[in-house]
């Protein structure tokens, strides 16, 4: 084994905190720093607050929402749960149907699987093999007593692009609340809530160059969209998510996404080409398909499986690269992907799959040296297994 | 979480030893086990001279434990009698390589594969 550094190429798990972020938070935690409790009325309180409310408008301005509708939350899963259980619990004498796919991040699976435990009946959406759930399936999904959609703006798995524009219309006409979640493509493609005719939206700052630890929920205002909260206490956020807020978590987020929409062409170009880069290396090895869709992707994911390997050998031979086979929030499960089962794949390809993420620092050398690293083990185990197989 | 993997583990695996098989002829045998349907399967080839093995060659589709037990096994196994073979069971692996308890399975194949060449042997006998 080199010593060489380990090549990070997992950036649909998370990505490195930007330079720029990092220092602004850093300076939030300095003891001249904004320390104060932003509901205290006094300086150092009404300090924080500003800035507090400066991030707000920033998230907003990136994603075509006015500030008041964003919710600071711990993140993308309690974003997802405080959309879908709040929302269905507090429209449920409207109607106790509820639609999403088989294909969501866990975060939003769990939390249907638990309104199925509260007596609600889900319909759960098949996507076809490309991973696109088809507004034509939504539209048959819709009953009289549905009362909300959820679905993810792009798959934390195989980077596949859902029409959520479309299916925004489709359930704005028909009266039913559509929730997003677009923690895969928040500076990754463009997000206009109104345009798009979405209600509540899903957003990380993990995934875009921000801190772990703090999200948004964007919630349509106008008309209001009833929601109970799932914590009680202090009454912040309108009373819709009760908890001190963390300054230096949401400054951090603030600046990372108006940097990452200001960047958002330039980054996804240039990281397009990388991705396009490292599919012609690995695919010149042979024996190597893509998962997905092959052009409704974002610029940076790039999911295949390994024809002949096995799944295990193929992840412990590629340590020098940071991957992730299946979702990081699965690991530590040895079962198959089952976004990749879904798509149809075997439990024997779904298992020797690999995604590849790339992002803001990724370099050609890094896209170069993968392919290197997967071509001389891919090539070594093929030539270990038994012929024939 | 992937498993731990133990040095001699690792060493088989990035730098397996005997890898690949002999073509068929005389004093050649040949023993299967296991499938890639049910993800881990060897394939045993030997050379047999003076009533002994003389050399090993495997190929192995599995698990890391399972190409290097191959890799461990084509060393293992040179200057055995056919009797040594056939009574030969899958602790000696598990005892150098420290196979997760989940994975005793896959030395099962490992010892069915090994019997397999036993068997193989046997029928060389006239």
């Amino acid at each position: 084994m080199t010593a060489a550094k380990t090549i990070y190429l997992d950036y649909a798990a998370t990505t490195p905190v930007d330079p720029r972020v990092a220092e602004l938070m850093i300076e939030c935690l300095r003891p001249e720093g904004p320390h104060g409790n932003p509901s205290s009325g006094h300086t150092f309180g009404t300090r924080a607050r500003a800035m507090v409310e400066k991030a707000r408008q920033q998230v907003a301005a990136a994603i075509g929402a006015r500030p008041e509708c964003i919710i600071w939350t711990s993140g993308a899963t309690e974003s997802d749960n405080l959309a879908i259980l709040g929302v269905a619990r507090f429209h449920a004498d409207r109607g106790r149907h509820v639609v999403t796919s088989r294909t969501e991040h866990k975060a939003v699976l769990d939390a249907f699987k638990q309104l199925e435990k509260e007596g609600f009946d889900v319909t759960w959406l098949k996507p076809g093999v490309d991973g696109i759930v088809r507004p034509e399936q939504v539209s048959e999904a819709l009953r009289p007593d549905t009362q909300l959609v959820s679905l993810m703006h792009v798959n934390n798995e195989t980077g596949v692009i859902q029409d959520v524009a479309a299916i925004g219309a489709i359930c704005r006409e028909r009266g039913v609340a559509f929730h997003v979640d677009a923690a895969q493509s928040a500076g990754k493609l463009p997000l206009n809530v109104e345009a798009m005719n979405i209600d509540l939206l899903s957003l990380t700052a993990h995934k875009a160059y921000g801190p772990k630890g703090i999200g948004v929920l964007y919630i349509r205002r106008r008309p209001p969209l009833g929601l109970r909260p799932l914590s009680y206490g202090g009454g912040q956020e309108t009373g819709l998510r009760s908890g001190t807020l963390p300054t230096h978590q949401i400054v951090g987020m603030g600046l990372a996404f108006e940097v990452g929409e200001r960047e958002r062409e330039a980054d996804v170009a240039r990281i397009a080409a990388l991705r396009e880069r490292l599919w012609q290396g690995l695919a010149a090895i042979g024996g190597v398909e893509l998962n997905g869709h092959p052009t409704e992707r974002v610029a940076g994911v790039l999911n295949v499986c390994f024809h002949d390997i096995e799944g295990e050998s193929l992840r412990f031979g590629l340590r020098e690269l940071a991957v992730s086979s299946g979702s990081a929030c699965a690991s530590g499960s040895d079962e198959a992907s089952y976004v990749l089962r879904a798509l149809g794949r075997s439990d024997q390809l779904a298992q020797s799959s690999i995604r590849f993420s790339l992002g803001r620092f990724t370099t050609e050398d890094d896209v170069d040296r993968a392919i290197a690293i997967v071509s001389r083990e891919v090539t070594r185990l093929r030539a270990l297994a038994p012929h024939g197989t | 979480m992937e498993p731990e993997y133990s040095p001699t583990v690792v060493d088989h695996f990035e730098r397996p030893r005997n890898g690949g098989h002999f073509e068929a002829g005389e004093g050649v045998i040949r023993g299967t086990a296991g499938g890639v349907a049910q993800g881990t399967m060897f394939v045993l080839s030997a050379r047999i001279a003076d009533d002994r093995i003389e050399a090993v060659r495997f190929e192995a589709y599995g698990c890391p434990h399972c190409i290097a037990a191959g890799s461990w096994l084509s060393e293992r196994l040179v200057g055995l009698t056919r009797e040594q073979l056939h009574t030969w069971r899958w602790r000696d692996a598990d005892q150098a390589l420290q196979f997760p308890l989940e994975k005793r399975g896959r030395l099962l194949i490992l010892e069915d594969a090994v019997h397999a060449l036993s068997e193989a042997w046997a029928r060389l006998i006239p």
